[in-house]
């Protein structure tokens, strides 16, 4: 007995060494290759030294970042994991007569199709559900999905979303934010009109100020629609497992609201849905909502596989929240010497085809309007409005930078008409210890014109320019 | 198609198809993670890899094109006992926030200072032009990037200096 087991073992030794022997002309699989990277522990020198100002500051995620070994969504992958794609209408405005998927679900490799209408609450966002997460009936921007495929790879996914067929019936569509205002343009989401939220800040007497004004001055700015492009694109990985729970890998910003608008889209309770966020490859507002989330859940429960999806970089642009575009009229009553004494501000936003964050971006935008100047008199009127575009949302600093191009540059156009240094009508006018906001709040703090001061002096904006 | 390249100093062979990309064959066959898939087309810089030397967007070579080159990502950096200077530079400035552009800029810094071991700031800023970062700037990895240089150079012992010179 001892002696046949001490056979058995002999001759496995013979025969790894002999496989060993063959190495040389063993062609190795394609094996991970070794990574080395130090194992000794990080110690962040901050959080031993008292004070901390002064001191460099290392990040704690920074040593993981350096050696490539942080993981973010598209660096996971599970066994037996497909890829999904999504078929992106190209038309801002449509009805959608029929939806042929028949060629795409027959083709090798593709393990499901889905569309808007198996999506058990087709509807979703912050504070209007008015965002269908693949458009059923009606198609709202040229970047709604219409249709997605899970497939064994991505290639395979892509030809299949080339084999849907839709078929569309166009409708009028409007692209500018004015345009959409009027009584008579196309409404975005009929019968509701297409102004979807309004803010009006009064204060003081309007008309008496412009009354008692020198000079009266005018002026237009517009802003542009701007992508966040955060350099990782949009991406999550869905897996329905068999007690109905769902769990997904996002590169969502905000995991709590997240989770309960997938679980309302998948008409799940809350604790069935689980979230795991990894590191963020850069968010800036632009990963704050879902995207693509339940349409790879649902796809991984008809398949009852992991499903992967990641953003192209077009998508990302098309189909993910943008920052409003602002258009901003300004009249601003002054005295001879540059002192404001009314303004009026009318403020239209460029929603896009959904709500998303709009409404938190038209209170910050008409609160932060008038610039950070005393006005007694001052009235702000401001709208926001669909169009048939890609949705605007939380991009930093939610309307603010918009409305701060305005003012400055209408302050810089009345110092220049009234033959005014552009920091002297400032300093004029500027906020100071104790000043009242637009909406009524005494302010604290503020040093806006020792801001000013040492700014200009830092860059000798006195000295004589050419 | 079979692919045979040396990755970080060891030889790897993969049986791929023949639109695999070097990023795909390194990141889906070899596990590599470290290069990022950003834009796909060469605009975003973050699935630079070295290849002979030279900083390349592996999303935009193929696979079957690296076959019998030497490819050096960011997991072939760091020795055991030690990151490498660019690595620790980075760290100590706090160059990386969200990190996704960071093995790829980090690469773009080797290539240029095992070509020009003395760069200037300009010089470091056009080695930089096809690395976009959305997040930090690129300021505090110009300065990490000139004291690499210093410890590469045997002038300052490894860690960070105090000043940084814009010349």
């Amino acid at each position: 007995m001892t002696d046949k087991s001490k056979v058995a073992e002999k001759t496995k030794e013979i025969a790894v060494n002999l496989l060993r022997g063959a190495g040389e002309d063993l062609r190795l699989p394609a094996a991970a290759p070794a990574v080395t990277y130090p194992l000794e522990t990080l110690v962040p020198q901050v959080r031993q030294q008292t004070p901390a100002v002064g001191q460099r500051v290392t990040r704690p995620d920074g040593r993981l970042h350096g050696l490539g070994q942080t993981k973010y969504i598209d660096d996971l992958s599970f066994p037996g994991m497909l890829y999904a794609k999504i078929k992106r209408a190209g038309i801002a405005s449509a009805r959608i007569k029929r939806i042929d998927t028949r060629a795409a679900e027959a083709m090798p490799g593709v393990m499901a199709v889905l569309t808007g209408r198996e999506i058990p609450v087709n509807s979703f966002g912050p504070s209007l559900q008015d965002q269908p997460v693949l458009a059923d009936e009606r198609v709202f921007h040229a970047g709604d999905g219409v249709a997605a495929v899970a497939a064994v790879t991505e290639q395979i996914a892509l030809e299949a979303l080339e084999r849907i067929q839709v078929e569309y019936e166009l409708l009028p569509a409007v692209f500018d934010p004015l345009t959409a205002l009027q009584d008579d343009a196309p409404r975005v989401h009929p019968p509701k009109s297409n102004i979807y939220a309004t803010k009006t800040i009064r204060k003081g007497d309007l008309e008496k100020g412009f009354a008692a004004s020198d000079r009266i001055f005018e002026g237009r700015f517009r802003t542009q629609m701007v992508e966040h492009a955060s350099l990782e694109p949009h991406a999550a990985i869905a897996q329905w497992d068999p007690n109905g729970r769902v769990t997904l890998w996002s590169t969502l910003g905000r995991i709590t609201l997240g989770r309960v608008d997938i679980a309302r889209t998948l008409k799940l309770a809350v604790n069935r849905v689980r979230i795991i966020a990894t590191i963020v490859g850069g968010n800036f507002g632009g990963k704050n909502e879902i995207t693509q989330e339940p349409v790879l859940a649902l796809l991984s429960k008809k398949t009852g596989r992991p499903v992967k999806g990641v953003f192209t970089r077009g998508e990302g642009f098309v189909a993910t929240t943008t920052r409003h575009p602002f258009v901003m009229e300004y009249k601003t009553g002054v005295t001879k010497d540059g002192r404001i004494l009314a303004r009026k501000v009318r403020l239209v936003l460029d929603g896009g085809a959904y709500c998303s964050w709009s409404e938190t971006t038209l209170g910050k935008a008409a609160i932060l309007s008038a610039g950070p100047y005393r006005i007694d008199n001052l009235l702000v009127e401001a709208f926001v409005v669909y169009t048939n575009k890609t949705m605007t949302g939380a991009m930093r600093g939610f309307g603010a930078p918009q409305v701060c191009f305005a003012y400055e540059s209408h302050m810089d156009d009345m110092a220049s008409a009234l033959g005014l240094d552009p920091l002297d009508i400032r300093l004029l006018n500027v906020f100071d210890e104790g000043s009242l906001s637009p909406t009524g709040q005494v302010l604290q703090s503020v040093v806006a014109r020792q801001s000013l001061l040492q700014a200009a002096d830092r860059f000798g904006w006195r000295e004589a320019r050419p | 198609m079979n692919v045979t390249i040396k990755v970080n100093g060891e030889v790897h062979c993969a049986s791929v198809a023949p639109e695999t990309t070097l990023l795909s064959l390194l990141r889906d066959n070899f596990n590599l993670t470290g290069a990022k898939l950003g834009c796909d087309v060469g605009d975003c810089g973050a699935c630079t890899v070295i290849v002979d030397g030279m900083p390349v967007n592996s999303c935009l070579m193929l696979a079957g094109q690296a076959d019998g080159r030497e490819v050096l990502t960011v997991e072939g950096l760091a020795a055991p006992d030690r990151l490498h200077p660019i690595q620790k530079a980075f760290e100590d400035h706090a160059a990386l926030q969200c990190g996704f552009c960071g093995p790829a800029v980090i690469l773009s810094a080797k290539a240029l200072l095992d070509e020009n071991p003395a760069p200037t700031l300009q010089e470091i800023r056009d080695a930089l032009a096809g690395n976009l970062c959305r997040c930090t700037g690129y300021t505090k990895m110009i300065e990490a990037i000139q004291d690499a240089a210093a410890v590469l150079r045997g002038e300052t012992a490894d860690g960070p200096r105090t000043g940084v010179s814009h010349d």
